[in-house]
């Protein structure tokens, strides 16, 4: 296990710098910099404002030492200053993974709490007017991109109650009522499309296990229903949906742009995508990397949590 | 003969209208107090740097914290040169033949730090944004051609700042009065700017968590007694266009960000809203072709005269901008702007006129001349910014064009690269916005048409327009100067300079209770929100 996990590390050691020199590059290579930003929100260039700049910023440098001194900056904990605020990168990027990280878990639980026994209960009345209905509806949440059906709650909420949830960040402990309405409506328009796509995958692998010898023997020996779908099949069939939730989990973190735009959260993703717009390449860059590792040891997490789930399961060393 | 009720009703609609308007309301005393909502599009770009910066997306959050010499009177609605008033200059007077500008500053004003103001900081300001050497340096220096006739800056004791000037230029004092001119404390470097704000203007700054929000709170040492009205402020960042709207509706902001709001977002809001006020403002933001001069096929005049008489205006603005905008040339239209051409004039330019077919046959007959007919079209690139207001402008043009025997191709450029673009002159034609400070004809043809102007994209230079220019700039009769102004607008439309489309109206939305808060026709010059108030 102990080599499992060590291997698991280097190997997720050689993925970041992988990462990091994949960013980096493709930065550089996107047309324009920060300079032309400015500029750009000025209506002008002078070639020699822009030198300046360039020289102030350190883009003037080579761009192996640009990478260099970029992650000499990682390893000494320090990641460079925002050149849009003119700020330590870190001080910007701090508040915001709590709000993405909260409503990735809200949204994850959402999605398994709706996706889960939606998709064991397909299964077990399968091609059942019920069914039906189950996959309609989750046809319906792959369907629906989840900024549009944010939109729509936004609009509903508008018309109907001319209300809608807070546009600026509450924390819990300033009033918990209000924080949980800004994150639950979020949660619910992001979990519904993945709950769809659990729903799915939950039902496919149950009605897989349904078929197997064992569940038939259960059925057999009398065994009351609940016990044989809960206990034995879902058990059984858990192990694919647990590498979906890790995946959608891992993907919410990064994958929350427009979720977090619609609703106004001041998250990674909405934040990331506007540092990309302004070429803030310390933000950019460490955001990534931040989000690169969340992915990873989220995979890392669901693969160690199959031993958990199935016995049978053995990490090879 | 009307009944008399409809005759009551439609009078009663009147005043109301009136009333809702946002100019004071007679009878109703001001009220201290409250926390006013602004929407903001998007993090201040450069924070309160405005110096630094053109956009509006930084004017507008930063102008509360700032105070200018002189500024446009916030209660009045056109902005022009009767209606400058002062603001840390109690008075001032022109001497020495109109060469010297010469300001009394008000005593007793403290920066938010607490330390005095003083013409020392006057100088220190308007010294580095003209770029006189040993003074302070900008990053980014936009506004530094609109001091260029400016020889020096004295400050004889703290409370005299002199604008010495190698001609006279009436503009000077309209220029000092935008937003775009706010005083700099000289104990602060420019640099800070950008991330906190020392000034001197009604409110202090809180607290600017970043892409949320910037706070406000009232200054208890505002030189302005019983200013401002309002105990706080807060400019709430809101990125994506729907939520700004329902955010309006829902009441989570009482004012929308100046140049946001459509025709149909306001029709929308004010149908769901009773009472909900939506005024159409002109932005002093026009919508405008770019020819790069220095490249066939646009170095001919010609050609650039066949593109002019191919766009049909009145279309554009039905069709794209959903009504939201009025015709006019390189000057902002009457009734909006001071300088705009009469209709009659106007109508004569080319591609003005109000029969399309027409203007379009003699686009026609021009490209013919020189060769280009339906078999042999002339080909070209069409460049834009990548952004959805940019594009379906170009779109409209590239149909416009087609009609008359010009293929466009069109090449969309993302933000970061448009200006870079349109500077280094690595395109054919373009679709292009350009936003002018004050209504005004130096800030306007100084920064856009002299040769080698900072936004001039289309390299025009002519060293005729160029006099003219100089001319009208130092012309003391404002009914002389209206004509030169008018004779320029002109000659710049027959050169097709850089055809106008149309300029912008916004239509701008605040909730009944905002009082005083009055749209002028440019909306980079009416932020301060001292006069503001809540009826609530």
């Amino acid at each position: 296990m102990k080599t499992y996990i060590a291997q698991r590390l280097f190997v997720a050691g050689l993925t970041l710098f992988g990462m990091s020199v994949v960013i980096f590059a493709l930065l550089r290579l996107a047309p324009g910099d920060i300079v032309d930003v400015l500029f750009s929100a000025a209506g002008y260039v002078d070639p020699s404002e822009r030198q300046l700049i360039l020289e102030e910023l350190g883009l003037d440098e080579p761009v192996w030492k640009q990478y260099v001194t970029w992650i000499a900056q990682i390893f000494t904990g320090d990641l460079g200053k925002s050149y849009r605020y003119d700020l330590p990168a870190w001080e910007i990027i701090k508040p915001l993974i709590p709000v993405t990280v909260e409503l990735a878990i809200l949204a994850t639980i959402v999605s398994v709490l709706l996706g889960v026994p939606a998709g064991v209960m397909s299964a077990v009345r399968q091609d059942t007017g019920f069914d039906y209905a189950l996959r309609v509806v989750s046809l319906a949440g792959l369907s629906m991109p989840s900024f549009w059906l944010g939109m729509v709650i936004i609009l509903t909420l508008v018309a109907w109650l001319g209300w809608i949830p807070p546009l600026t960040y509450v924390s819990p402990r300033e009033n918990f009522w209000l924080h949980s309405v800004q994150f639950l409506l979020p949660a619910l328009a992001v979990g519904y499309r993945s709950s769809a796509l659990i729903m799915r995958i939950t039902r496919s692998a149950m009605l897989e296990v349904l078929r197997e010898d064992y569940i038939r023997t259960a059925w057999a020996k009398g065994q009351a229903g609940r016990a044989v779908v809960w206990r034995h099949a879902l058990k059984n069939a858990i192990l694919p949906v647990v590498t979906v939730i890790g995946i959608e989990f891992a993907f919410l973190i990064g994958g929350l742009v427009v979720t977090e735009t619609v609703f106004n959260l001041p998250g990674v993703a909405r934040f990331l995508v506007e540092a990309i717009l302004w070429r803030d390449y310390p933000i950019v860059q460490n955001l990534v990397m931040i989000i690169a590792i969340v992915v990873i040891f989220t995979n890392l997490i669901v693969d160690l949590l199959y031993g958990v789930l199935d016995p049978r399961v053995r990490y090879g060393g | 003969m009307y009944p008399r009720s409809l005759v009551t009703t439609v009078v009663a609609l009147g005043v109301a209208a009136v009333a809702m308007s946002g100019v004071p309301a007679v009878g109703q005393a001001p009220r201290p107090g409250g926390v006013l909502n602004v929407t903001q599009r998007e993090d201040s770009p450069q924070g309160f740097a405005i110096h630094e910066t053109s956009t509006i997306s930084t004017v507008w959050p930063a102008m509360p914290c700032l105070s200018n010499l002189v500024i446009f009177d916030p209660l009045k609605q056109q902005e022009s040169a009767e209606s400058v008033v002062g603001e840390l200059a109690e008075k001032w007077a022109w001497q020495d033949g109109n060469r010297s500008l010469v300001l009394s500053l008000r005593k007793n004003v403290k920066w938010h730090d607490g330390q005095p103001f003083t013409s020392k900081d006057v100088k220190f300001t308007f010294d580095m944004v003209r770029g006189a050497p040993d003074a302070g340096k900008l990053r980014i220096n936009p506004r530094k051609g609109w001091y260029e006739n400016v020889e020096a800056i004295e400050a004889p004791d703290p409370h005299t700042v002199v604008f010495r000037l190698k001609r006279p230029q009436p503009s000077l004092l309209l220029m000092l009065a935008s937003g775009y001119s706010p005083v700099y404390a000289a104990h602060v470097p420019p640099a800070q700017y950008r991330t906190t704000c020392v000034g001197t203007g009604p409110f202090k700054v809180k607290e600017w968590r970043k892409g949320e929000f910037i706070d406000y709170v009232k200054n208890p040492d505002y030189f302005i007694e019983g200013r401002p009205y309002l105990d706080g402020m807060r400019y709430v960042v809101i990125k994506e266009r729907g939520t700004r709207v329902a955010a309006l509706q829902a009441g989570q902001v009482d004012v929308s960000f100046p140049g946001d709001m459509s025709p149909t977002s306001g029709e929308q809001l004010k149908n769901a809203v009773p009472g909900i006020v939506v005024r159409p403002t002109h932005e002093n933001v026009n919508n405008n072709i770019i020819m790069n001069m220095k490249k066939p096929p646009f170095d001919n005049a010609k050609v650039r005269l066949a593109v002019s008489h191919a766009i049909d205006r009145r279309a554009l603005t039905t069709a794209v901008h959903q009504g939201g905008g009025v015709v006019g040339a390189a000057m902002a239209p009457k009734p909006h702007g001071v300088w705009g051409l009469p209709e009659k004039e106007l109508l004569a330019l080319p591609g003005y006129g109000t029969d399309p077919a027409e203007e379009k046959e003699k686009a026609r007959r021009i490209l013919r001349d020189l060769g280009f007919t339906p078999q042999n079209p002339l080909r070209v690139e069409m460049a834009t910014r990548a952004i959805a207001i940019y594009v379906d402008m170009a779109s409209f043009v590239i149909n416009e064009l087609k009609q008359v025997g010009i293929e466009a191709t069109l090449k969309q450029v993302e933000t970061a690269q448009w200006h870079a673009m349109a500077t280094r002159g690595d395109y054919q034609i373009g679709a292009n916005l350009t936003g002018i400070g004050p209504d005004d004809p130096d800030a306007n043809f100084y920064e856009n048409y002299v040769c080698g102007s900072p936004r001039n994209y289309s390299f025009y230079c002519s060293e005729q327009v160029e006099k003219m220019i100089e001319q009208q700039s130092a012309e003391l009769d404002p009914a002389k100067r209206m004509r030169m102004v008018w004779d320029i607008q002109k000659r710049l439309e027959q050169d097709a300079a850089r055809p106008m489309l149309n300029w912008r109206l916004d239509h701008f939305t605040t909730w009944p209770k905002v009082k005083n808060l009055v749209p002028h026709q440019s909306l980079y010059n009416w932020g301060r929100m001292q006069e503001v108030w809540l009826d609530r």
